[in-house]
């Protein structure tokens, strides 16, 4: 088989999803030796092989597994001949999207802080003077436009995370009204409590929006670490991002 | 964040066999996530980390053997026993690392594939 390593390059060059799949040791598989690997792209097996045509349906479906959870993993595989193979799932998944709306000074920090760990930064604000390349020279798109417009056209997927941090709960409002049906995996919306019960309540009366997407939204917006900065917001805001992605226990202001 | 395998390529369209060294699994604190892997050159040079220290120095021994044997091994690296020495890199944890040859041969395709 040729073009592995292009094959890696192309996938993370184009920002896709893909697992890299390497015995790592096998026992009683015929022709099954270590270092034998196979790519798993869009459900499928696209490069390499491992033999066992059983032994591939299972690894593709764990590939997928893996991926949505995206979580590197060694697994122990039983062939129905009764060997045994210890793979490895080399998990590459898409780079995460994260959507700041409102460019003022607590997105500065957040986004410098979201392009060290590599997210694809999109900041939006509908007022050029903040929402430009000069202040956001590392951002990998600065949208100007009315805000709600365009996070209603954005592509938000389960690997979107969005940050609602405009000048105010009036700018805030009809952005969260444009998301909470699209199925990001993290909505977070910045305010002081009682405004935020109070934007709760209306969508809930005027908008009959159910209870279950409301709690969706993380808001107040970041963990509970005392935040007084905008550095330090824009970290707590961050931390929580990563709290959700991966799955921690950190506490959030919005569920103290 | 950089790719790995851009260097990988770059060894390999050179006619080299590199080891890629990557932590398949774990046991307590360790320096680097599962998934974390460097590469290593016939001549020992590393790029990337897999969390430095002792533990990396081992791999690093193993991969340059990996790369002249062309066979790849697990190596388990043990962190536990260096609670008392004055390495930084103290985590007291166990890691495996699969160190895995990569080379290209002559009609172009690439091995450990």
């Amino acid at each position: 088989m040729d073009a592995l390593v292009e094959e890696l390059i192309k996938v993370k060059s184009e920002g896709a999803g893909a697992v890299l799949i390497t015995v790592v040791e096998s026992d009683g598989v015929d022709g099954l030796d270590s270092g034998a690997k196979c790519l798993v792209r869009d459900g499928r097996i696209v490069l390499g092989s491992v033999g066992d045509p059983a032994l591939e349906q299972r690894i593709v479906r764990e590939a997928a597994e893996r991926l949505a959870e995206e979580r590197s993993q060694l697994l122990s595989l039983e062939t129905d001949s009764g060997g045994q193979a210890d793979v490895f799932f080399e998990v590459m998944p898409s780079p995460p999207k994260l959507i700041v709306v409102g460019a003022g000074h607590i997105a500065v920090p957040l986004v410098r802080m979201a392009k060290l760990m590599d997210y694809h930064v999109v900041v939006i604000d509908d007022r050029i003077l903040f929402a430009n390349r000069e202040r956001f020279p590392e951002a990998d798109e600065v949208v100007v436009g009315d805000m709600a417009e365009t996070v209603k056209s954005l592509d938000i997927t389960p690997t979107t995370y969005v940050v609602l941090i405009t000048r105010g709960h009036k700018y805030d409002e009809p952005c969260l009204r444009e998301l909470l049906d699209q199925p990001a995996r993290y909505i977070g919306m910045i305010g002081s409590k009682r405004r935020i019960k109070a934007c709760f309540e209306r969508f809930k009366e005027e908008e009959h929006v159910s209870e279950e997407l409301i709690s969706r939204v993380y808001a107040p917006i970041g963990l509970d670490i005392a935040t007084e900065t905008p550095e330090e917001i824009a970290l707590g805001i961050l931390g929580e991002i990563i709290k959700v992605r991966r799955g921690g226990k950190a506490q959030s202001l919005s569920r103290k | 964040m950089e790719n790995i395998y851009d260097d990988v390529k770059e060894f390999l369209d050179k006619g080299e066999t590199v080891a890629v060294a990557t932590i398949v699994s774990t046991k307590g604190s360790t320096p680097r996530e599962v998934g974390a892997k460097m590469v290593v050159t016939a001549w020992g040079e590393i790029l990337g980390t897999i969390g430095g220290g002792c533990g990396e120095a081992d791999v690093r021994r193993e991969a340059i053997e990996v790369v002249r044997t062309r066979k790849p091994r697990t190596v388990r690296v043990d962190l536990l026993d260096e609670i008392s020495s004055d390495s930084p890199a103290v985590c007291g944890g166990i890691m495996n690392v699969f160190i895995d040859p990569w080379w290209k041969d002559e009609d172009g395709h690439e091995k450990g594939a």
